[in-house]
C-alpha cells in the first residue's frame, strides 16, 4: 500500500475526540464472563488486565503503519501523542466495558492514521481468534506485540473469558487462559506470569533481603518477594513450619513455557490457612502416584482434584465444619464428617462427577444412603443442609 | 484366637488426615476379594506387625489400629486366621454384603478402632 492509506479503514469508526466525544461510538466492548462478572460488576482489581490494551493497541497500530509503509523506518512523530483508550461506560449483561479511542484533538489527528487503531484492534482480535482456534497466531500478530499477552487477562481464572468482537468479527472470540497461554507462548518470551493461588509452608524468609522460600506440597521451593504488610504473616508461618503451619499465597508467578511454577514475582496477599483447609488438603492428593495403596490406588486426576477444589469452594460454606478428605482406591476422593455419633460421607468419582452419600448413626444404627450427581448445585446444597442439620451454623 | 483377640489393621499414610483415620482402612478394596487383611494379635506385636508390613512387605503404614474378634462377631462379620501368606496372617471376610452393609460395618469397626486408639504409631520420619 504505496501510498500508506490502510485498506481496511472505515473513517473514525470508534474513535472519540477528547474535545467533541458526544455520539461517538466505542472503539471495543469486550464482554467479560464467569462468577466474577455477573451483576453487572467488573472487580477493580481486573481492571490492571485491561489497562494494557492501551499500550498494546498503540503499538500495534505503530507495526500496521511500518508494514503498510515499507518504505518508512518509524512511525510519523506525532502519531500515536495524546491517543488514549478509556473506559466509559459498563453496560448491562455479564458485565460489558466500553473502551473509547480518545485522541487529544481530532482535528490534531488525521483520519488516516486513526484507522491504523481500528486495524490494530482487528489485528489483536483475530490473534485472540487464532488461539482460541489453535490457529496460526503469528499471522496477525509480531511476536513483540505477542508478550503483551503476558499482561493482558493475567487474572483471568478458570471458566472465565473476555470475548471480543468488532465491526468485521461479529463472531466473538474468547480470551481465556488457554488462549492467552497459547499467545504468551507464541511470542518471543521465555518466560509467562499468571495470577495464581499456591499453598505452601515457608522454610526460609530473608528479612535482610525481604525474601522467603514457599515450599509446595511436593517439595519445590518457589522463592518470593517480601513486602511490609505481609511481613508478620509470613514471620508466623516460619515459626510454624515444623507443625506444617500452611500459608495460601496470591500473587503473580512466573512459569516456564512448560507451564512450570519457577518463581513469584509479586505477591498480593498471603494468609495462615486453616489445618483442615480444603484446598490444601486436596493439593495434597495430587502428588499421589498411581500405585499409592500398596501397589493398588489410582492417583487422583489434576483436573478431577482442580474441579473439586472449585466445586466446594463454590458449594460448601466455611461456616460448616470441612470435611476429612482422603484418596480412593479407584482414584476418587471420600470426605468424611464425624459429627456427634454420625459418621458421614461422600464418595466421589472425580471423572463423572458424582458421589455417594453415606449416613450413619452409631449409637442407633440408623443409615441412609443416597446417589448424587455432584455437576449439580442442588445436590451440593442437600449434602450443606445435612451436614448443617447436624453441625449447625449460620443460616 | 478368641473373641477378645485384637486383629491389627495397618493404616496407609494417605488414609490418616489430622490423625484422623478414614472408614476405607476397615474395608476391602477390591483386590481384597472381600476380605481384609489384618495381623492376629495373639501371635505377634503391634510393632512388629508394622515392621513385618513395612519392612517384610515393603508396604506402606502409619501404624497399626485393632478391632477384636468380638466386634467383627457384632456385626456379624466372621474373623479367621489365614496363614498361608504368612502365620500372623488373618481376615476379617465381608463376603456377600452390599455397598451399604459394607460402609455401615466399616465406619463401626473403625469407631471401635478409633476408641481404643493406635496400637502401634510410627513417627512421621519412620513412615514407610
Amino acid at each position: 500500500m504505496a501510498d500508506g492509506t490502510p485498506k481496511s479503514a472505515s473513517g473514525t469508526d470508534g474513535v472519540e475526540a477528547a474535545s467533541g466525544g458526544a455520539g461517538s461510538k466505542a472503539f471495543l466492548k469486550p464482554r467479560l464472563t464467569g462468577a466474577r462478572f455477573e451483576g453487572h460488576a467488573i472487580p477493580l482489581e481486573f481492571l490492571k488486565d485491561l489497562a494494557v490494551l492501551e499500550e498494546m493497541v498503540i503499538e500495534v497500530a505503530k507495526w500496521r503503519f511500518l508494514k503498510a509503509n515499507l518504505e518508512r523506518k518509524r512511525s510519523p512523530r506525532g502519531f500515536t501523542d495524546g491517543v488514549e483508550l478509556k473506559l466509559t461506560g459498563v453496560e448491562e449483561g455479564s458485565a460489558i466495558p466500553v473502551i473509547s479511542l480518545v485522541m487529544a484533538s481530532a482535528t490534531l489527528f488525521p483520519p488516516e492514521n486513526q484507522a491504523y487503531f481500528e486495524e490494530a484492534r482487528e489485528s489483536i482480535v483475530a490473534a485472540i481468534g487464532a488461539a482460541e482456534q489453535n490457529g496460526a497466531i503469528a499471522n496477525h500478530l509480531p511476536e513483540t506485540a505477542l508478550g503483551y499477552f503476558d499482561r493482558m487477562g493475567r487474572g483471568l481464572r478458570d471458566g472465565e473469558a473476555i470475548e471480543f468482537t468488532t465491526p468485521t468479527q461479529k463472531t466473538p472470540v474468547k480470551l481465556t487462559r488457554e488462549s492467552r497461554r497459547r499467545l504468551v507462548l507464541a511470542s518471543s518470551q521465555v518466560e509467562l506470569t499468571e495470577e495464581q493461588t499456591i499453598r505452601g509452608i515457608i522454610p526460609a524468609a530473608d528479612q535482610e533481603a525481604w525474601s522467603f522460600h514457599i515450599q509446595l506440597v511436593d517439595g519445590r521451593k518457589i522463592p518470593a518477594p517480601m513486602r511490609e504488610p505481609h511481613l508478620q504473616t509470613i514471620k508466623d508461618a516460619f515459626v510454624g513450619y515444623n507443625e506444617g503451619l500452611r500459608v495460601q499465597l496470591q500473587g503473580v508467578v512466573k512459569l516456564n513455557r512448560g507451564g512450570k511454577l519457577q518463581s513469584i514475582e509479586s505477591v498480593e496477599h498471603v494468609s495462615i490457612l486453616d489445618p483442615m483447609d480444603v484446598a490444601a488438603r486436596l493439593d495434597e492428593l495430587r502428588i499421589l502416584k498411581d500405585g499409592w495403596l500398596d501397589g493398588a490406588g489410582v492417583a487422583p486426576s489434576s483436573t478431577g482434584v482442580d474441579w473439586l477444589t472449585a466445586a466446594f469452594r463454590e458449594h460448601y460454606p466455611e461456616d460448616l465444619p470441612p470435611p476429612f478428605l482422603y484418596p480412593t482406591v479407584d482414584g476418587g476422593v471420600r470426605a468424611e464428617w464425624s459429627i456427634g455419633p454420625n459418621e458421614l460421607s461422600v464418595e466421589i468419582s472425580l471423572s463423572q462427577r458424582v458421589g455417594e452419600w453415606h449416613a450413619l448413626q452409631l449409637d442407633t444404627g440408623a443409615d441412609e444412603a443416597r446417589s448424587l450427581n455432584l455437576a449439580r448445585a442442588a445436590d451440593w446444597k442437600w449434602v450443606v443442609d445435612q451436614v448443617r442439620s447436624l453441625a449447625g451454623g449460620n443460616g | 484366637m478368641n473373641d477378645d483377640t485384637l486383629l491389627l489393621r495397618q493404616v496407609n499414610p494417605s488414609w490418616v488426615q489430622q490423625g484422623r483415620v478414614t472408614s476405607q482402612a476397615f474395608r476391602p478394596t477390591p483386590k481384597d476379594q472381600h476380605k481384609l487383611s489384618v495381623y492376629d494379635g495373639d501371635l505377634i506385636s503391634a510393632e512388629n506387625s508394622w515392621l513385618h508390613y513395612t519392612t517384610r512387605l515393603q508396604l506402606a503404614s502409619v501404624g497399626a489400629l485393632a478391632v477384636t474378634v468380638m466386634e467383627c462377631k457384632q456385626q456379624e462379620l466372621s474373623a479367621v486366621p489365614d496363614p498361608e501368606p504368612f502365620p500372623e496372617h488373618a481376615v476379617i471376610d465381608f463376603t456377600g454384603l452390599g455397598t451399604s452393609q459394607v460402609e455401615n460395618k466399616s465406619k463401626k469397626l473403625k469407631a471401635a478402632a478409633e476408641v481404643r486408639g493406635w496400637k502401634y504409631q510410627a513417627t512421621a520420619g519412620e513412615w514407610r
